[in-house]
């Protein structure tokens, strides 16, 4: 009951200094909206690096046969009836919907020769009906075009090892690799298309062939060396190896793994990223906390007679510290609400076609398998706007806490005295 | 509480100081006061500025503490209770008027008058029909729902004394009440202040220096650096007794 009182008290005294109100709220409100902008932004950075690098990679999950992530030897491939397991495997993921694509993929490091030069190099098998769903290889088209069904002996081949090997589009060369079987066999190919990612290593090391030329040419009849799936979000990558490997029921012979594991540079990149907003995020929330420390702490020190009042009253000095810490809940409570629609108004309003710094940035950026696109795409996640809300809510709630406790301590005489 | 006559007392104080300290030299507010007050009786302290007056009313109140001595408010020893002990004997046996009305501003006339009422728990209809009457015998009717800063002077201590006596304490405690006011609203509080005196037997203590109050009192005190130059009685604590 005494308890209601305080807080009517606190509620009228925010409504009714709603000046005193908004400035201590304003910190409040703008640092919440400057958390929520730097964290979409943030948040889409790495969602725009991960689709970069899955899109180019393995996917947000792959299947492999277990050791093919340390080796990447032909050795440690799924055989056709492995293989057909893991794409059956992949149904798991189709209702409710977390996949946008999967194909079957057959790699091999050889020797790709012609007639003035060779070079190491990744052959990818690829189904060519699936893969432009899947591989953002085909958006990096320089000349030609990509692989298609019915190709055969085509081969898509990076523009670096193009330019080194002095091919163009109709040029012929030859790859070498150990098959299957241990023997080492060459396999002529044709240049179909050249792309150009800016990744040096996919430009100068990099052809996708079809995958049954490469099963043919490797003796490994039906056999992959993973199933790769995009799926819509990154976020749903731990739910997907979760049904993955329920649908697997345990096979030891094949592994689900997922980007953070099959593309470890990436995930180590995104939590030092992480590390440097944390260490942004603190800053902001200390210059916050201080902000309204002092908006709060000059409303009690501007207020000492007032508390005296209340405590002249019948008031304990506990309870007026109440009054005090109910204010600064309230603010904050307000203060959540209005800095999340700030938040997301400044970041859709003002960024959501994108942040551009492809004039501070070579377009042709990239590391870790990723390709760097100058332009950041904020991403909205509910994580954000309760992460964010939950932070400023105890950022507010500690900082009422020790104008709380020095209403507590007035001596009230004195408290009385003090003039306004 | 009685005293050795067994007349009823409103306050007691024994041997009660009150010293700050500071530098060069310690002030001493209020030494060595030994004081009895009957219950009902209409009490005003006199004398220069820095004489001690407010000082007292504040360790009445349990405003402030004493340094050294004893002080009973009807039968409670204030040094014996804890701050919220002391927060209710305000609330339920001390009304307080303030020279600077200390009304609070975020509330209105209304708020302001049922506030110790609010927190006694007494229902909202009841609260503000005993608020109003009070207000419609002082004037203020029509001003329930302004807030102080919308009120004169006049008007915003006429609030305070609503504030003080609507909860029917046993004691009031008055700093210089009409220090602010015009003569015509001096006499109107002090009229609605004997009123209560002798109607409910309300004791009042004020401080002052205005010679309009004096002349009600039936007790004068007169205060000198903190300690007591002449006690005059003028007519028996309580009206009728």
């Amino acid at each position: 009951m005494r308890i209601l009182i305080l807080i009517r008290l606190s509620a009228r005294s925010v409504g009714r200094n709603l000046r005193r109100s908004v400035l201590t709220a304003a910190a409040m409100v703008v640092g919440l909206a400057l958390l929520i902008l730097s964290r979409a932004l943030a948040d889409g950075t790495h969602e725009q690096w991960i689709d970069s690098a899955v899109a180019l990679g393995v996917g947000h999950v792959a299947i492999q046969a277990p050791g093919y992530l340390e080796t990447r030897k032909l050795e440690d491939r799924l055989d056709a009836p492995a293989a057909e397991r893991a794409v059956e495997a992949v149904d798991a993921l189709f209702e409710p919907a977390l996949l946008r694509a999967w194909v079957p993929r057959l790699s091999v490091g050889g020797l790709a020769s012609s007639a003035s030069s060779a070079l190491p190099v990744q052959i990818l098998g690829v189904d060519p009906a699936l893969e432009p769903s899947f591989s953002a290889l085909q958006d990096r088209l320089e000349e030609g075009r990509y692989l298609e069904p019915g190709d055969r002996l085509q081969a898509f081949v990076g523009v670096e090892l193009a330019r080194r090997l002095e091919l163009e589009v109709g040029s012929r060369f030859v790859l070498t690799a150990q098959t299957a079987t241990g023997d080492v066999q060459g396999q002529l190919v044709r240049v179909v298309g050249i792309f150009r990612t800016a990744i040096p290593e996919m430009d100068e090391g990099l052809i996708h062939i079809p995958i049954e030329t490469a099963q043919g040419w490797l003796e490994a009849p039906g056999a992959v060396t993973g199933v790769a799936m995009m799926l819509e979000t990154s976020e749903a990558t731990d739910l997907a190896i979760t049904r993955l490997e329920a649908a697997l029921g345990g096979d030891d012979g094949l592994d689900v793994l997922g980007w953070e594991e099959t593309s470890p540079e990436l995930a180590d990149a995104i939590r030092i990223d992480d590390v440097g907003d944390y260490i942004f995020h603190t800053i902001l929330f200390a210059i916050v906390a201080l902000a309204i420390l002092n908006s709060v702490m000059m409303a009690v020190l501007g207020r000492r007679r007032e508390f005296g009042i209340l405590q002249a009253m019948g008031l304990t000095g506990p309870e007026t510290g109440f009054v005090v810490f109910f204010e600064g809940l309230f603010v904050t409570a307000a203060s959540g609400f209005f800095g999340v629609i700030l938040g997301y108004a400044v970041t859709w309003g003002f960024f959501g076609d994108g942040l551009d710094f492809s004039a501070l940035m070579d377009s042709d950026m990239s590391f870790s398998g990723t390709i760097i696109d100058p332009v950041i795409y904020p991403t909205f996640s509910i994580d954000q706007i309760l992460v964010s809300v939950y932070s400023i809510v105890i950022i507010g709630t500690l900082a009422s806490i020790y104008p709380a406790l020095r209403a507590t301590r007035f001596d009230v005489a004195e408290a009385m005295k003090f003039d306004r | 509480m009685t005293n050795h006559d067994g007349i009823e007392l409103a306050v007691r104080t024994e041997d009660l100081w009150k010293i700050y300290e500071q530098e060069p030299k310690d002030v001493v507010a209020v030494g060595g006061l030994s004081l009895e007050i009957e219950r009902g009786d209409f009490v005003a302290m006199a004398g220069p500025s820095g004489s001690g007056k407010t000082t007292v009313l504040n360790l009445l109140g349990g405003l402030t503490q004493a340094s050294r001595g004893r002080i009973w408010v009807g039968n409670e020893e204030l040094s014996a209770l804890d701050g919220k002990q002391l927060a209710r004997l305000r609330l339920e046996q001390i009304g307080f008027v303030f020279q600077a009305y200390n009304l609070l501003p975020v509330l209105t006339a209304l708020e302001n008058a049922e506030f110790t009422l609010l927190l006694r728990g007494v229902p909202a209809r009841e609260r503000h029909e005993r608020v109003m009457a009070l207000f419609d015998e002082i004037g203020l009717g029509d001003l329930a729902d302004r807030r102080p800063g919308k009120l004169s002077g006049g008007q915003q201590q006429r609030v305070a004394v609503a504030r003080a006596v609507v909860g029917n304490p046993a004691l009031v405690l008055a700093d210089e009440p009409t220090a602010n006011l015009d003569s015509a609203t001096s006499t109107a509080l002090l009229d609605i202040m004997e009123r209560l005196n002798r109607e409910l037997e309300t004791t009042f203590i004020f401080s002052t220096h205005d010679p309009r109050v004096m002349e009600r009192a039936r007790r004068l005190i007169t205060l000198v650096d903190g300690r007591v130059e002449q006690d005059e009685r003028r007519a028996p604590a309580r009206l009728g007794a």
